[in-house]
């Protein structure tokens, strides 16, 4: 008994012994992954320092660093930023207002994705980029051809996955709802919404990375402003610093974008239907 | 007793409703899927072959007065399926001048896919097999995969130019991650079982790679490729736009800025032709794999 007692008091005294080994296994993957990133960004920086090769073609991590505390501290990035995320946001919000209802329809209506499969099928066969000179004739090289370019990038993703949402839900669900006399709308809103919500969202996100696409590419061919445009200029000055600000620009982007769809993913997860669970 | 049974369940079968209309009622429904595909892509082309040919505003000229002059859509904005027909005959039967376009595309594609090929499934093996590897790679990954890969295409003209190494560059930067992540998963999903009784029939590792993770692998591998050849077909386009004077996404912007639509949909179709052609022979080779996963699982 007093052993015991004893043992528990001494295993609550903090033992300030440094573990190091089994620190470094608990964190191995964060010590592994962020020494590769410092080492490498060191070398980097060295070589371009040393000279071993022209910074004005690789620049440097720091060069980079005052690049962007520049262009962020004289707000001259603050205008393509703007025209940047206009042109993704409301050709994405009007990919998801058209493709999810697009695809919640084919799905549930036969007839419809009969109609409307082989237009959407051939524009799933195309890279959807090669149209950029067509877009730009219609649209032209300001911000119009662009939310084109983003929309037509995301919404296939987002139809397609709707459409095989409602398609993958049960059937017993459906058939029970109508015995009990159910409405199609009392259906739509109880089962095949909330089972296809999933779906819907694997497609939001694989048509966010399209939709980022679309403005690099957008705006590489033919704008007047936005981020794309400022990494192309910045190419043909040779401002290798403002490019790979610009590049990271884009990472940062495509990393925020993955991260607020996962977070809303994650609110709507527990709508994920368990299939066979209950048999 | 039994072919007198099957007599009688003919005669039965054979007796309901057969006038004229049941039967094209029963046609219809059986081929809907093809009928209704077929019938509004015809009426789709011939809206927009009415569209260019100014059918539709003649039609509504006693209607609209003078107001359908401007409802006319000139030639060089939308084409048409006809226009297109033709510039794609001239282009590849008549002149000819596509060819040399979709032979230097293919040569920088398949460079490009190659390289992909060869940096990405060493990688990949190599993430999914050593852990601490992948742990090295896990933020370069992440941050390419994360980036929309063309970004990076200013730089590289920095770098190598506008050449054909450009283009090899952005088309293996853009192939080269969905193989490399289909080949860590597939080393990942690889039965743990079997490599555990391959250890224990002493196998080295070069023996457990090759008979065990290999072949349980190529499905997978298979899969990134698939998405890998969708992703290059991009890099042609892209990797083009910047100072080319050779491949059909050269093609396709030269024609763009002289608003030579039918030229456009030509390369676009064009593109699309070799993206399907392509993606068939990797299903091919898919079907051919797969009684090999069978036996093996």
């Amino acid at each position: 008994m007093a052993s015991a007692d004893a043992l528990e008091r001494r295993s609550r005294v903090p033992v300030w012994r440094l573990d190091v080994p089994g620190t470094y296994r608990a964190h191995e993957r964060v010590i592994i992954g962020g020494g590769t990133l410092i080492g490498v960004l060191l070398a980097w920086e060295l070589v371009a320092r040393i000279g071993l090769m022209d910074p004005m073609f690789i620049s440097a991590p720091t060069l980079i660093a005052r690049a962007g505390y520049t262009l962020l501290a004289e707000g001259e990035l603050w205008p393509d930023f703007q025209v940047s995320a206009t042109e993704f946001l409301f050709g994405y919000a009007l990919a998801a207002v058209v493709g999810i209802p697009l695809g919640l329809a084919t799905g549930r209506y036969p007839r419809l994705s009969f109609v409307f499969g082989p237009f959407v099928d051939t524009l799933n066969a195309v890279p959807r980029l090669t149209l950029m000179p067509l877009i730009v004739i219609w649209f032209g090289i300001g911000i119009w051809s662009k939310i084109v370019v983003v929309f037509l990038g995301a919404v296939l993703p987002v139809v397609i996955a709707a459409q095989s949402g409602v398609k993958t839900n049960e059937a017993r669900f459906i058939r029970v709802a109508r015995s009990f006399g159910a409405s199609e709308l009392k259906i739509f809103s109880s089962i095949i919404l909330p089972g296809t919500v999933p779906f819907i969202f694997t497609g939001l996100k694989y048509g966010a990375g399209r939709a980022l696409l679309g403005v690099v590419v957008g705006e590489l061919y033919a704008a007047t402003a936005g981020i794309g445009h400022m990494i192309g200029m910045a190419g043909n000055t040779l401002q290798t610093d403002a490019l790979f600000f610009g590049v990271l620009m884009f990472t940062a982007a495509g990393l925020v974008t993955v991260w607020v769809l996962n977070l809303c993913e994650r609110r709507f997860e527990t709508w994920r239907p368990k299939v066979g669970a209950a048999a | 007793m039994s072919a007198e049974a099957m007599g009688r369940h003919d005669a039965q079968s054979a007796k309901p409703p057969v006038g004229v209309a049941w039967r094209l009622k029963r046609l219809y429904l059986d081929h809907e899927r093809a009928i209704l595909g077929t019938v509004v892509v015809i009426l789709f082309l011939t809206f927009w072959e009415g569209l260019e040919r100014g059918w539709w505003t003649d039609m509504l000229r006693p209607l609209t007065v003078g107001a359908a002059e401007r409802w006319t859509v000139k030639p060089i904005f939308i084409s048409s399926p006809t226009r297109i027909a033709a510039a794609a005959n001239r282009m590849f039967f008549v002149t000819g001048e596509i060819w040399p376009h979709l032979r230097w595309s293919a040569l920088e594609y398949a460079a490009g896919l190659a390289l992909a090929i060869g940096v990405g499934i060493p990688l990949g093996l190599g993430a999914g097999w050593y852990r601490r590897f992948a742990y090295a790679a896990e933020p370069f990954l992440a941050a390419l995969n994360a980036t929309p890969q063309v970004a990076f295409l200013p730089l590289i003209i920095v770098w190598v130019g506008t050449g054909v190494a450009a283009k090899i560059l952005i088309i293996f930067l853009l192939a080269v991650l969905p193989i490399a992540i289909s080949a860590q998963s597939a080393v990942r999903t690889t039965d743990a079982r079997l490599v555990t009784l391959a250890r224990s029939c002493n196998a080295g590792q070069w023996q457990l790679f090759r008979s065990v993770i290999l072949p349980s692998a190529i499905p997978y591998l298979l899969a990134g490729l698939r998405l890998a050849i969708g992703r290059a077909m991009i890099g042609i386009v892209v990797g083009e736009i910047y100072g080319s004077a050779l491949g059909v996404g050269a093609m396709i912007n030269q024609a763009g800025s002289r608003f030579q639509t039918d030229r456009v949909f030509v390369g676009v179709l064009t593109i699309v032709a070799a993206g399907m052609v392509l993606s068939e022979v990797v299903r091919r080779i898919e079907r051919r794999v797969e009684p090999w996963r069978a036996a093996l699982s």
